[in-house]
């Protein structure tokens, strides 16, 4: 692959396989880490992949693996099983309550979703993968995914209600002056 | 099928309406349509699920990193094409020269997005405990690094194990441990990684240093019989070249 070629890939892909990693990894520089070795293990195995329509998708895997293998390095793993089973009825202030938040503090909820449902989560809402495209990425059955999707979604909607709860309100961030901005 | 099992495969349903035609959603789609409750939930839904993705596709990566991974990959690159002798030594060096970026990247700057991603950066960090273990193994290389005129360590100095569980910070690097030390020397700081031998395609131990110099900072690397070490730092080619 000649330079110009991998520019272009790093390009189309990095901020969202860095989106991607950051809710994983709930940590901003683990989540460089992430993308960075995704990319050079791009470099050093996958650019022998001759279809770059597929690239997409090798790189997702790769990262999500690589999340994985440093994850039981850490030895800090999660039983799905245990999980409770996710309650499933988005109201309408769901959407008001998502409008009035800022992005960051929407990623902040998604990083509160449990583990097993967050990367199917933010495949599904980053990348618009479908529930075919997300099975195939992670590795998990079509079922798994349905599931997992359902579930999250409840536990994002759930986070986002804790988020705006007087306990835990996100403060507007001061502007230069140190004032807040109303 | 009932009302719950719809809004169960309705929930993988894209907001974009990309599913559309796809049959695992027609009988949950029709059902959608010939119930008002159910139809008027999948539009909550659908709502809900745009809101959300719009708001998580502005959040922007941090400033550098595209060119960390340029700059990375492109050294490793290039000194492979200069043999396969080369290689992990080349990585070493462009790890070196991203984990400055990647440091960087750490420093408390105010985040474009505000307020949440400052506190869950700072509670992250707080959380994951990466700044202790300044123990003494660690201490003595520290010490014995920011000794004034003193050479880089060598494998009699380093206790790979002791310094693993004590060093400011445990990298993965190609999918090999590296250890990272920080230390200071005549007013600049300076990053020391070791890296256990067997990597694929290892250089030759004892052979000169390589050296990598990059907009975001500089490094060396090179090899003795046991260990991979790399060393950089912001100050410039020549402040490292008076380490070695």
């Amino acid at each position: 692959m000649t330079n110009e070629a991998f520019t272009q890939l790093v390009d189309a892909h990095y901020a969202p396989l860095y989106r991607f990693a950051l809710s994983l990894s709930r940590n901003g520089p683990d989540a460089g880490d992430l993308v960075q070795q995704t990319f050079f293990i791009w470099a050093t195995k996958g650019h022998g992949i001759r279809e770059l329509s597929k690239a997409k998708a090798w790189l997702f895997t790769t990262l999500y693996r690589e999340y994985l293998r440093g994850r039981r390095r850490d030895s800090r793993s999660s039983s799905f099983e245990d999980l409770p089973p996710g309650e499933n009825e988005p109201v309408a202030e769901d959407v008001d309550r998502v409008s009035r938040i800022d992005s960051a503090a929407v990623m902040s909820a998604l990083q509160n979703v449990d583990e097993p449902f967050r990367a199917p989560l933010t495949l599904f809402y980053l990348e618009e993968m479908s529930y075919q495209e997300i099975a195939d990425a992670l590795d998990v059955p079509i079922g798994t995914v349905m599931s997992r999707l359902s579930r999250g979604k409840s536990q994002l909607r759930t986070a986002f209600v804790r988020a705006e709860s007087p306990g835990t309100k996100v403060l507007p961030f001061p502007n230069a002056k140190g004032e807040r901005a109303s | 099928m009932t009302i719950q099992e719809a809004r169960f495969i309705l929930s993988a349903y894209r907001p974009s309406g990309a599913d559309a035609a796809l049959p695992a959603f027609s009988d949950a789609l029709r059902m959608a349509a010939a119930d008002p409750s159910l139809g008027a939930w999948f539009a909550r839904s659908r709502a809900h699920d745009a809101a959300v993705a719009g708001k998580l596709r502005q959040v922007e990566p941090p400033s550098g990193l595209r060119e960390a991974i340029l700059a990375g990959v492109r050294v490793s690159d290039s000194q492979r094409s200069r043999g396969p002798g080369r290689t992990w030594i080349a990585g070493l060096a462009a790890a070196a020269a991203l984990a400055i970026v990647v440091i960087s990247m750490k420093a408390p700057t105010r985040p474009a997005s505000g307020a949440a991603a400052l506190a869950e950066f700072a509670i992250n960090d707080m959380a994951n405990g990466r700044h202790g273990g300044r123990g003494e193994p660690a201490g003595a290389l520290i010490a014995e690094l920011e000794t004034r005129g003193a050479r880089m360590p060598s494998a009699e100095q380093i206790d790979f194990e002791k310094l693993r569980d004590t060093g400011c910070r445990a990298l993965n690097f190609a999918g090999h441990d590296v250890l990272e030390v920080c230390f200071s020397r005549d007013g600049a700081v300076f990053h020391f990684y070791v890296a256990r031998r067997g990597a694929p395609a290892g250089g030759a131990p004892g052979g000169g240093p390589s050296f990598v110099a990059e907009a975001a900072g500089a490094a060396a690397a090179w090899s003795d019989s046991r260990f991979d070490y790399a060393v950089a730092s912001t100050a410039g080619l020549e402040a490292i070249r008076k380490l070695l």
